[in-house]
């Protein structure tokens, strides 16, 4: 199954995480988001949220000024 | 005795769509992002707008992002998606005839750096596909065009076009321009391979206060609204929800109902357009087949288009101006110059649309005001007499 591409372009804090979140509530566990974002904040915020609701934080990584996160899905984690 | 053609800029609410949307003007009043019961069924509602909206033109729920109107729509389609994809390119190409939203978007998009090429089109507003290829160059980020011309409603070659853009710069974004014909016209997004397309809600029976506008999955978007995770983040605020859930229901009802309606609405607008052309020195603007259903657009010599709107109006018929720049401004149609008409054509024109409500008796009083309205406004002209 492909990733599902989670397009937070141009949003700020907490917009990223929370569109992260309402995708990870359709997905089942394991399977992976993929998360574009240009807020700086997301190299902190990120991680920290992952590791709040127990999702794995696969790669987080910047080109330019966009950054692209994959995220796999934690089993039974609410947003 | 009245007739109502100027359903393009607003229409009567179908009574099914009126049941539907009126519960969130009254007991359905919960934010739909609420955690409490209140919220379940405007959420809900917007789920299922979203939907029906998606199933109309052959995209997926989740892509749709539900705006205010077909100007928001545009507006948020061209500086959402060049300020997102820019590192494709700084340039923006449209045709000289589209919505003037579109242009003034594009503007505003290239102002900070960027450029924006129109290209021309002919004598009846079509597009050629050679003439947009050769527009699209290496820095192009951003290609806009609109399925039918608001104006004169000349429907586009949307697979020809796209497939020129598409091999000239396959990475470029292509936004279509659908707030004329969406609902009217099939269209299926996923055939056709554009990233991005902007519906108002007046052509499928919805109110002018709402819109919606797709994004494949991938296009990248920025916002034009910004803080909040509403419309995935695209459009922060509360929606209008009375608005959301009439769009729905009108685009479940444009599905269905759609080929029914184009059967009513195309011999209605012949006979118009008959009608209108029985009156010595009019011509119709744009093509006499190949244009959105309901659509006639005419120029009158020796008349200036908005005093023949005003003259309709006292004889109980409802028409527009054909041309927001000749009625505000004083000035010629931009799109009736484009296509190459000069003075008097380009200050003489009314735009009438009518709608699959409308009846054959309507027709023929409006045919009856119009031949009535030219003929006193050409006996008091200096110029005409």
């Amino acid at each position: 199954m492909s990733p599902r591409l989670v397009d937070a372009l141009g949003t700020y804090c907490p917009v990223p995480m929370a569109l992260a979140g309402r995708a990870a509530v359709d997905l089942p566990p394991g399977e992976v988001i993929e998360l574009l974002a240009d807020d700086p904040l997301i190299e902190v915020d990120l991680p920290a949220w992952c590791h709040a609701r127990g999702h794995a934080l696969d790669s987080l990584h910047h080109d330019g000024d966009i950054y692209r996160a994959r995220i796999r899905v934690a089993a039974g984690r609410s947003p | 005795m009245r007739a109502y053609l100027d359903h393009a800029a607003a229409t009567p609410l179908d009574p099914r769509i009126v049941v539907v949307a009126q519960r969130f003007l009254g007991e359905e009043f919960g934010s739909p992002d609420g955690l409490h019961d209140a919220a379940r069924r405007p959420s809900e509602a917007l789920r299922r707008s979203r939907e029906q909206i998606a199933g109309m033109i052959g995209a997926e729920p989740e892509e749709i992002i539900l705006t205010s109107s077909g100007t928001e729509s545009l507006n948020l389609g061209v500086k959402g998606l060049f300020a997102a994809n820019r590192g494709l390119g700084g340039r923006i190409v449209a045709t000289s005839v589209e919505h003037p939203a579109t242009l003034a978007a594009a503007r505003t998009a290239t102002r900070a750096g960027g450029e924006l090429t129109t290209v021309a089109v002919d004598g009846e507003a079509r597009l050629r596909a050679e003439h947009l290829a050769a527009a699209v160059e290496e820095d192009t980020a951003l290609v806009v065009v609109a399925h039918g011309q608001a104006d004169v409603g000349t429907l586009q070659d949307l697979p020809a076009l796209v497939g020129a853009v598409r091999g000239r710069r396959p990475d470029a974004r292509i936004l279509i321009d659908a707030t004329a014909t969406a609902g009217l016209v099939p269209i299926d997004v996923e055939a056709l391979g554009a990233d991005a397309l902007a519906v108002a809600g007046p052509s499928l029976g919805a109110p002018g206060w709402s819109g919606a506008l797709w994004v494949r999955a991938g296009a990248r978007l920025h916002p034009l609204i910004e803080g909040g995770v509403q419309e995935g983040g695209k459009r922060a605020g509360e929606p209008s929800l009375p608005g959301a859930v009439a769009l729905g229901a009108a685009a479940a009802l444009a599905e269905a109902e759609m080929g029914a309606r184009r059967r009513r609405l195309v011999p209605l607008t012949e006979r118009l357009v008959d009608g209108v052309l029985s009156v010595p020195d009019v011509r119709l603007n744009g093509p006499r087949s190949g244009r959105i259903p309901g659509n006639v657009h005419v120029s009158v010599a020796g008349v200036e288009g908005e005093s023949l709107a005003l003259a309709l109006a006292t004889r109980g018929v409802a028409v527009s101006p054909g041309s927001a720049c000749t009625a505000h401004a004083g000035k010629a149609s931009p799109v009736l110059e484009a296509m190459g008409l000069e003075a008097p054509w380009t200050l003489s024109a009314i735009l009438m649309t009518a709608s699959w409500t409308t009846a054959a008796p309507e027709i023929d009083h409006a045919i009856a005001a119009f031949a009535d309205s030219v003929a006193t406004l050409r006996a008091l002209s200096p110029v005409a007499r």
